[in-house]
């Protein structure tokens, strides 16, 4: 959709920094609540699409000290950021189109706003986030060929299917700033102020301007001085730029999990999820190493 | 667990969803699924009509219908009061198929015309043809103002609201092939053959890899002719089992109305797959116009065939668009066009039958459980719609109007800015009438339906979907 202004996304997906906070610290809690109450957290999704959750325990459940232990918020939000570079990879393995990997990181982002990674494990989703950005961006690939290339079982992309929509409340159309990069790299005349919402614009200016730090291409503030002569910002210079630093401090707080942190997470996670196969998935993973690559090797390529 | 047995869902025999409605019985069918006429048991909207469209499952084991997500998803961004407005989505997880909840719409394009044909025996008043091209455009104009391309315009996808608040207004309905076509990531022919095939446009019928809004166009100029004429204009023998959108026989009878295309008219025709490569037949024929007016009863210099001959332009970059249909001369002159399609003013309206319901029809797919503890519980779409049936009704009485009296009061719109949209503000509104926010906000409305509409003969004239393919 063209329209920026009056799309799902700008009136419900749009959120400050301490809304984000407050979501991730309540999925958190509502997976700790589970762990506390089943014993488990996995929010299992059966092969026909339902959801069934963890029984509660029974009275001989176990003792406390066996219990597994759940993931805090930070814990959490590293192992998002390193199924986000996943996704990137995997799009990228695929060669798809920028739109399609934005697409899919946007409904990963959304969907976790809901769900705790506790409940669904993040590497699921994200291939059925993957899956969906390509029906809806008009480049369908079948599940079967996605699960192929990656070596999954795409069954279980089907699986998820339903419940990512539901959780992205069927918002399924999401804008990327692709299109305004591509905008201001060609300095294209009348670059579309009222189609483009604030928000991607500035956030192609903002990725605009660190890459012409690293290359020095031009001398950006007189570049933005033009272009808010040109195009009648409601915007001051420094207005501009003060949102521009927003976001590169919000880029440099930007953490990636080390490839130790991110085992020790996944162990969590997964003993979580269900504490009583973590045995049995201890040796799967074992076996699975051969087949595909794992362990240390998962450890994100991204900087 | 495997086996959807799923604990903690209700064991009824009809999914929790549907148990808020009271069903009636089957009232469409088409290549997606069923349609269903409900009424709301809940006491805020006691009694109020609601379509339910079922979705069949995708065939080929790929997941969720895209057919369905594609209507949800637009249908999710767009609110307009010639559009019609989703009310509710409903998941059945034990099958994955959806259930789209739309209000009711008792009339339909292909109804009507069907009903003065048959059983009238006379033209649809001019007034109330006026009004429903002018509502058609009105909401094709917001659609292709924001990308989208409907690309499905036929009679039956255009529903006419009955008795009620927003009586006589028109709804553009089924999304189902509808696309944005800003920036397309592929070629939009990689989607599939589009749109009915009497309704089909030249540059698609001759294989074009690229179009645009402008095949929306075409078709509103078809239906505007069947509304005078009370039959389909260009009535072609479908050849099925074809992967392309090419028909000879659809294209013979636009040319014996309408004359030979030539490059000099139409420069890009040259360029087309199917014009290079038939040249025996489509290049060959020769054909003697008889005049666009003589099939469709009008005087050539009236602002009607102005009108419609603009938009039965063979050139697609010529052709008229939406925007500037809705400034055409025909829409200044009166008859003007009003917000009531039936209120004309005239004595003697006609009486449209209602929607046949097939109460024997199974609700097949419900006896199964649904489970309850989702996030959303299938309401998923009702969170931002809540009280979108707040208001009292209004008398649904029919009081007659004089032409072009809005019935309406005049009420701000839903959540979104309509005015900033290209054409939406009062430049378009003929009459001056606050048509384009004129609707109470609460009706939106529509159900879906697509009738097997009967085809000439045996090649008939099934809609194309089945064919669609992605990617």
């Amino acid at each position: 959709m063209a329209d920026f202004q009056t799309s799902s996304h700008r009136a419900r997906w749009i959120f400050t920094p301490q809304e984000l906070v407050e979501k991730y610290k309540e999925a958190n809690q509502r997976a700790i609540e589970a762990l506390d109450k089943f014993g488990a957290t996995r929010v299992e999704v059966d092969i026909d699409g339902t959801l069934t959750y963890p029984e509660p325990l029974s009275g001989t459940g176990g003792d406390k000290h066996s219990r597994a232990k759940p993931l805090n918020v930070d814990e959490e939000k590293l192992l998002r950021v390193f199924y986000e570079y996943k996704i990137q990879d995997a799009c990228q393995a695929f060669d798809f189109p920028h739109k399609i990997q934005a697409t899919a990181l946007m409904y990963f982002k959304r969907f976790y706003l809901q769900w705790s990674v506790m409940q669904h494990y993040p590497k699921n989703i994200m291939l059925t986030c993957i899956y969906a950005a390509c029906k809806i961006e008009e480049n369908h690939v079948s599940a079967e060929e996605l699960g192929k290339g990656i070596s999954q079982d795409h069954q279980m992309i089907l699986n998820n299917e339903m419940i990512v929509y539901q959780s992205l409340d069927f918002d399924l159309i999401v804008y990327a700033p692709y299109r305004s990069v591509e905008g201001f790299v060609n300095d294209m005349e009348d670059f579309c102020q009222a189609e483009n919402g604030l928000q991607m614009f500035q956030l192609a200016l903002a990725a605009l301007r660190r890459s012409n730090n690293a290359h020095g291409v031009l001398d950006f503030e007189s570049y933005l001085s033009s272009v808010i002569a040109r195009q009648n910002f409601l915007h001051t210079l420094s207005e501009l730029l003060e949102s521009l630093d927003a976001i590169d401090v919000w880029i440099e707080k930007h953490y990636i999990p080390t490839a130790d942190e991110l085992k020790r997470i996944d162990r969590k996670v997964k003993s979580c999820l269900d504490p009583s196969s973590h045995d049995k998935s201890k040796k799967r993973e074992k076996k699975s190493k051969h087949k595909s690559k794992r362990g240390s090797e998962e450890a994100p390529s991204g900087g | 667990m495997g086996d959807g047995s799923g604990r903690g869902s209700g064991k009824s025999s009809k999914p929790e969803w549907l148990q808020q409605y009271d069903l009636l019985g089957k009232i469409g069918e088409g290549t997606y699924g069923l349609v269903f006429l409900a009424r709301i048991k809940s006491n805020a909207n006691r009694g109020k009509s609601i379509a339910i469209k079922k979705f069949k499952l995708s065939k080929d084991g790929d997941g969720v219908s895209p057919t369905a997500i594609r209507e949800i998803m637009l249908l999710r961004e767009i609110s307009h009061e010639n559009v019609v407005l989703l009310v509710n989505v409903h998941i059945n997880l034990v099958d994955m198929s959806l259930y789209l909840a739309f209000d009711y719409a008792e009339h339909d394009l292909y109804e009507i015309i069907r009903h003065h044909r048959d059983k009238v025996n006379q033209p649809i008043n001019q007034y109330t043809v006026k009004s429903l091209l002018w509502q058609l455009l009105n909401g094709l104009n917001y659609l292709h103002s924001n990308w989208i391309m409907h690309r499905d315009l036929k009679p039956s996808n255009i529903l006419v609201m009955g008795d009620g608040d927003e009586q006589g207004v028109v709804k553009i309905a089924d999304f189902g092939l509808a696309r944005i076509y800003q920036a397309p990531l592929k070629p939009l022919s990689d989607n599939g053959v589009v749109v009915t095939i009497w309704y089909r446009s030249p540059e698609l019928l001759l294989g074009t890899k690229h179009y645009t809004s402008a095949v929306d166009m075409w078709a509103v100029g078809c239906i505007f002719a069947e509304l005078l004429t009370l039959k389909p204009l260009f009535q072609g023998a479908e050849v099925k089992a074809t992967q392309n959108p090419f028909q000879l026989d659809q294209l013979d009878k636009i040319f014996k109305v309408l004359g030979h295309p030539t490059p000099e008219k139409w420069p890009t025709l040259v360029n087309l797959p199917h014009w290079q490569s038939d040249v025996q037949h489509i290049q060959g024929r020769k054909y003697e116009s008889p005049g666009l007016y003589n099939v469709v009863h009008l005087s050539p210099k009236s602002p009607a065939y102005d009108l419609l001959s603009k938009m039965l332009e063979f050139d697609p970059r010529k052709r008229i668009t939406a925007a500037q249909a809705l400034e055409h001369e025909y829409f200044r002159v009166e008859p003007l066009p009003g917000i009531n399609v039936f209120a004309t003013g005239q004595p003697g309206a006609v009486n449209y039958p209602t929607r046949p319901v097939d109460t024997t029809a199974d609700f097949e797919g419900t006896t199964l459980l649904q489970p309850s503890q989702l996030v959303n519980s299938g309401n998923a779409v009702a969170n931002n719609m809540a009280g979108s049936h707040g208001m009292a009704n209004r008398s649904a009485s029919r009081p007659m109007h004089m032409v072009g009296m809005p019935r309406m009061p005049t009420q701000a719109m839903g959540p979104y800015n309509m005015a900033s949209q290209a054409g939406m503000g009062g430049g378009t509104n003929p009459g001056g009438l606050p048509l384009q926010r004129g609707v109470a906000p609460q009706s939106h409305q529509q159900q879906q339906l697509r009738r097997k509409d009967p085809g000439p003969g045996p090649t008939g004239y099934n809609p194309p979907q089945q064919k669609r393919r992605y990617g």
